[in-house]
């Protein structure tokens, strides 16, 4: 770019917008390897002592389990939202459908929508289907909350593909179906790395939905456990306790920013105007 | 016990009398979920599962092989658990035993997720002949005794001997208070000058004169029967809302902030942190319950109670009010869910669960007061000091929260009142008329207005 | 291949659709209808019972039906010969009801622990407890708390304990024993009469403003600012501004309390420079906003930075080299060439984020919980507390869904305003296929 005025001025203004975050960050790092003497911000000896738990079970409870459920539940939500988001998407970009205009306006007002207020709804659904309390149940109402933005970002992705490839296809005399999964689907390779890498981030995160809709200790996901180990009647109200936690918890996510980071920041670029 | 062998005998006779099948080895699950149960209450529980230990030797003696499984899951809080009982109830998959507090009988008989344990345990016989009668009273609703009684407990006032004796009381004088507080001469506002003296003379932070609960509880109204409020009308039944006590209860603690002695955000605060000041002789004056004295000597290393601690009633708020005290006692509760078999052994189980010697062991781990008269006379029971003081000067006084199906709604009420008023949102006057107001569109005419 | 034209097309839409249907529009419908009920953990989800309690005929009492409330409480259990056949045909055994009908015959007992004390004097009895109880039922005709599933067989059994009341009076006393739920409009008056209600839409209002300028202008700002610095800067901020949205919200909750508690950071240096050191989150209201605010915008002045980022370098990079020739300054550059491209992706910003604040409710409730006193309680936290999860376990799922439902129909008139704000036609092309 250009190099008309220094920098520094605009670093120095970012810095100090950024600190919060910086500094929470680092010391949630910093936190779990050390300890603090109480009212200074300084750690003052290194310690492995509040990763234990990953051990030691009796500490804060059976962590690897709800590792299991949270990790059974945000591939789960990947396989079904990139299947239907995939399939979905095209059909509204590329298809010729009945009400294609409506369905697209209700995927945009969908998207918007305040869905979690809808959650006694979504109990009795649950209920009357026999899911509630299942993690399948947790899983498709997560996966149908996601489906709106998934299929639009997909239809954005599907948008940027030139007609040309596809009429090719279909003039060598292709099915749409395989013209879609031969030639369409590798134009889109970016798009789906990215909503897949969303969807196990959402997944992962999910908080609400598990912990109204599938509140028994067996399918209990991390988040879950997480919040019921912090709570205030908990026994030892341990900052790094938490933190270390915490941190365990959102490994598989930081990892998956690092390696996804340009796609994910792509996502929109698909083809929203702009 | 010749008693206990009967009862014994009777299952064991009433089961082939019911033309049930003698299976040679049989396996039953039992579940049970408990709310608000953490480290010290863990007996909640545990004593379900002595009680299925005992009962399977029981059948042993005749002849039975059945095998009891307790599955048991208990919540530190009660949020979660409320939603997560009345959700499960809705699915069918609400657990056999219940353990919750008393409240919760109205709005869960009516809902129709409990069966009435009157139908299913005989109350002329042992243990529950011994229970105390008013405590079965707690645990009844419309006529009917749904819950049998888990614990007891009453809800205190404390001051901290150090604190007091900077400002100028002497041992004696401490002594003396509970029967000061009891006779009315020693009110609410007499505490809040007591604080008020230890902060001005520097023995206590400022801010930290007086430490009331944290949170939501139903130790908020005592400070309302302190200034003379009915929560029920005894004759009509009908819940009362007394605008007067409500103001003088909310002018108290705006006064006690105006005076500086706690903070205007009081509320909202972490548990925990409480605990830690009460523990460390950070505050001057407190309330809590019976059995947060054992939770601080376990859990938070108290050492010395009578040494450093007194406990009195709530104090009278003045003219017209009482010192008084609220007790919470929790209740096996059976849910409607399961077969009738699962009921009636569930019956049983929460039967001998009341076993004075099996509760007793509750009552002392987590400071909680005998269910029933024999339960005071065992020795563990009646050695601990604590206890002792609790059930000689507290419980007589104490009285507990209507079981109505409508309360909550007065109850959420008066609470977020009591919060616009201590962090000064609104007035006195307008939070009283919005309680008014939301109390009576909730509850129309099962709420009468004083 | 014209023989099936839509073919694909619902193949490809159709499972879409019907997860949609069923978990998103189902649930929609459900709260809409709850809306009008009294729905609440007293009546229950599920259908109600009938059952006459000692508080409703106290309440008839008072109201003046006397007479009907005295027959109606009758719960004297009765052995008589009409009592000993009907517990003959309940299947109660031969021998023990020989022995009542022998020993205890034309006696009348007031209540049911003294005929049990009576029956427990009999030898042949049950020996288990629930045996013994059962076998009491047939010697009472009492309605008193007796669960009645249908409405006929409540009407039957109340006209016959009552003999005194017509037709009309047992309907009344039918409906006012009914414990499920019923259809009421008056949960939306409820709401507009109480005075809280108008502080909540306040709070809402401010929140939902006051994030979304944060949000806005920071996400405008650092696009911009990362616009003009080397990759490697510019990419270290943009990383650092998405950890935010995409830490899982829990955690996120955890941090900024460790940040703002009392023996966290913020505490601990506003201490040492003597500043007001206090637990920042609840400690005071004013405190209490910002951070809401401050929380909120973090996670959303990213979503900001991604939109704006990309449509910055959309910008043709002429214009910008043709202006540095003319000497235009850097705020210039901002100013006259920048924004003006950027309208678009700011509206598309701003309404897309109003509605989902709208919604949001999870980091208050994670942190703040409301505030202190009520004073960061929104509309959709509110609502959520009323229907799921409060302290007394007094739930009302209808007045929550009316509160849902409110929030549904603004999200709904906002997103279709919109719609039509961004001219929905132009995101829409004809499929250039037929088929």
């Amino acid at each position: 770019m250009t190099r008309n005025f220094g920098i520094l001025p605009v670093v120095v203004i970012l810095l100090l917008c950024s600190a919060p975050l910086a500094i929470m960050y680092l010391y949630l790092v910093v936190d779990t390897f050390s300890n603090t003497p109480a009212g200074s911000l300084i750690p003052n000896e290194f310690t492995l002592e509040h990763w234990r738990f990953l051990i030691d079970t009796s500490l804060v409870g059976n962590v690897w389990m709800a590792t299991f459920n949270s990790l059974l539940f945000a591939v789960a939500m990947v396989v079904i939202v990139l299947t239907l988001a995939a399939t979905g998407g095209y059909a509204v970009s590329r298809l010729n459908l009945p009400f294609r205009r409506f369905f697209l306006a209700g995927i945009l007002v969908m998207h918007a929508f305040p869905a979690v207020t809808l959650i006694i709804g979504t109990f009795l659904v649950l209920n009357f289907a026999g899911l509630y309390n299942s993690l399948i149940g947790v899983i498709v109402v997560k996966a149908t909350f996601t489906l709106p933005f998934g299929i639009w970002i997909m239809k954005g992705f599907y948008d940027a593909v030139p007609w040309e490839i596809e009429m090719s296809g279909v003039q060598d005399g292709a099915s749409r179906f395989t013209v879609w999964r031969r030639l369409i689907l590798p134009q889109i390779k970016p798009g789906l790395v990215a909503l897949g890498a969303f969807a196990f981030i959402d997944g992962w995160s999910e908080f609400l939905l598990p912990r109204i809709l599938a509140p028994a200790t067996d399918f209990q996901v991390l988040s879950v456990f997480l919040n019921e180990l912090s709570s205030p009647d908990s026994m030892t109200y341990d900052f790094n306790l938490f933190k270390s936690v915490g941190l365990f918890y959102t490994l598989p996510i930081l990892l998956l920013f690092i390696f996804f980071q340009n796609k994910l920041m792509n996502i929109f670029g698909g083809g929203t105007k702009g | 016990m010749t008693l206990k062998s009967k009862l014994a005998g009777s299952v064991a006779l009433g089961l082939l009398a019911f033309g049930t099948m003698a299976v040679q080895a049989e396996d039953r699950t039992i579940t049970v979920w408990a709310g608000g149960t953490g480290e010290t209450g863990i007996y909640r529980v545990d004593a379900i599962k002595m009680a299925a230990e005992l009962l399977q030797r029981e059948y042993a003696l005749s002849g039975k092989d059945i095998k009891i499984n307790i599955e048991t899951r208990t919540w530190s809080g009660w949020d979660d658990f409320k939603q997560a009982v009345t959700l499960a109830a809705e699915s069918g998959s609400a657990p056999n035993i219940i353990v919750s507090g008393h409240e919760d009988i109205g709005p869960w008989a009516q809902a129709g997720i409990l069966r009435p344990i009157e139908d299913y345990v005989d109350f002329d016989a042992w243990p529950l002949n011994q229970l105390y009668p008013n405590l079965i009273d707690v645990a009844s609703y419309e006529g009917q005794i749904w819950g049998l009684p888990q614990d007891a407990e009453a809800r205190a006032f404390y001051f901290s001997r150090n604190h007091m004796k900077a400002i100028g009381y002497s041992d004696a004088d401490l002594d003396a208070l509970p029967e000061r507080v009891l006779s009315g001469e020693y009110t609410l506002y007499s505490m809040l000058d007591d604080v008020k003296k230890m902060q001005d003379e520097g023995v206590v932070e400022p801010g930290n004169g007086f430490a009331p609960r944290v949170s939501n509880g139903p130790d908020y109204w005592q400070f309302y029967q302190s200034f003379g409020g009915e929560m029920v009308d005894p004759e009509t039944g009908k819940l009362v809302l007394d605008k007067q006590a409500l103001t003088g209860m909310y002018q108290f603690f705006v006064d006690a902030v105006d005076k500086g002695v706690v903070s205007p955000t009081y509320l909202g605060r972490d548990f925990d942190d409480w605990h830690r000041g009460v523990v460390s002789d950070r505050y001057g004056a407190w309330h809590g319950g019976t059995f947060h004295v054992k939770q601080w000597e376990s859990q938070f290393g108290l050492e010395d109670f009578f040494g450093t601690m007194q406990a009195t009633l709530i104090p009278s708020g003045g003219e017209g009010g009482r010192a008084n005290s609220i007790t919470h006692p929790l209740v096996y509760l059976l849910s409607s869910e399961g077969s009738e078999e699962d009921a009636e052994l569930s019956a049983e189980l929460v039967t001998i669960a009341s076993e004075p010697r099996i509760n007793v062991l509750h009552a002392v781990k987590s400071a909680h007061l005998a269910i029933g008269t024999a339960e005071a006379d065992i020795p563990l029971y009646a050695n601990d000091r604590w206890l002792g003081f609790a059930s000689k000067n507290l419980l007589p006084h104490a009285n507990a929260i209507p079981n109505s199906a409508d309360f909550g709604a007065y109850w959420t009420a008066m609470f977020k009142g009591l919060e616009a008023s201590w962090t000064h949102t609104t007035s006195v006057e307008d939070a009283v008329k919005n309680v008014e107001a939301e109390a009576v569109s909730a509850l129309g005419d099962k709420i009468v207005v004083r | 291949m014209r023989a099936r034209p839509y073919g694909l097309g619902f193949a490809f839409l159709g499972p879409s659709l019907v997860l949609l249907i069923l978990f998103f529009f189902a649930p929609v419908l459900l709260t809409g209808v709850f809306a009008f009920t009294n729905m609440s953990t007293a009546t229950g989800i599920g259908s109600g019972y009938y059952t006459v309690t000692p508080s409703l005929l106290r309440d008839l009492k008072a109201e003046g039906v006397g007479q009907a409330a005295d027959e109606l409480s009758q719960g004297a259990f009765v052995v008589s010969p009409e009592t000993i056949e009907a517990a003959r045909a309940a299947g109660v055994d031969g021998r023990f009801v020989d022995e009542i009908a022998a020993k205890l015959q034309g006696r009348s007992f007031e209540n049911s622990s003294e005929f049990q004390r009576a029956l427990k004097d009999l030898d042949s009895r049950p020996r288990a407890i629930r045996a013994l109880k059962l076998a009491m039922d047939p010697f009472t005709a009492s309605v008193l708390n007796v669960r009645y599933d249908t409405r006929d067989a409540a009407f039957s059994a109340i006209s016959a304990a009552a003999p005194s009341l017509d037709a009309d009076a047992v309907n009344t006393v039918v409906n006012r024993a009914y414990t499920g739920w019923v259809f009421t409009p008056s949960n939306f008056a409820a709401l507009v009469s109480k005075p809280d209600t108008w502080r909540v839409v306040a709070n809402t209002i401010a929140y939902v403003g006051a994030t979304l300028a944060f949000n806005v202008l920071v996400g405008l700002f650092l696009a911009i600012a990362t616009f003009y610095l080397p990759r490697s800067s510019a990419s270290f901020f943009n990383a650092l501004w998405l950890l935010p949205r995409i830490t899982p919200v829990v955690l996120y909750a955890i941090m900024w309390k460790w940040f703002t508690w009392d023996t966290g950071f913020i505490a601990v240096i506003a201490r040492d420079l003597g500043l007001p050191s206090f637990n920042y989150m609840k400690g005071s209201v004013a405190s209490a906003w910002t951070i809401v605010i401050l929380l909120n915008g973090f996670i959303g002045a990213s979503f900001g930075m991604i939109l704006f980022s990309g449509s910055l370098r959309a910008i043709p990079m002429q214009q910008l080299w043709a202006s540095e020739v003319d000497g235009a300054n850097r705020w210039q550059q901002i100013t006259r060439i920048i924004l003006p491209q950027m309208r678009w992706p700011i509206l598309f910003v701003t309404s897309y984020q109003t509605l989902s604040l709208l919604s949001s409710y999870e980091t208050i409730w994670l942190t703040t919980n409301g505030g202190p006193g009520n004073t960061t309680t929104v509309w959709a936290l509110e609502a959520f507390r009323t229907a799921l999860s409060n302290y007394t376990g007094n739930l009302q799922y209808g007045l929550g869904s009316a509160m849902a439902l409110i929030l549904v129909a603004v999200g709904l008139v906002l997103s279709i305003a919109y719609l039509f704000l961004f001219k929905f036609d132009d995101l829409i092309s004809s499929p250039k296929i037929e088929f």
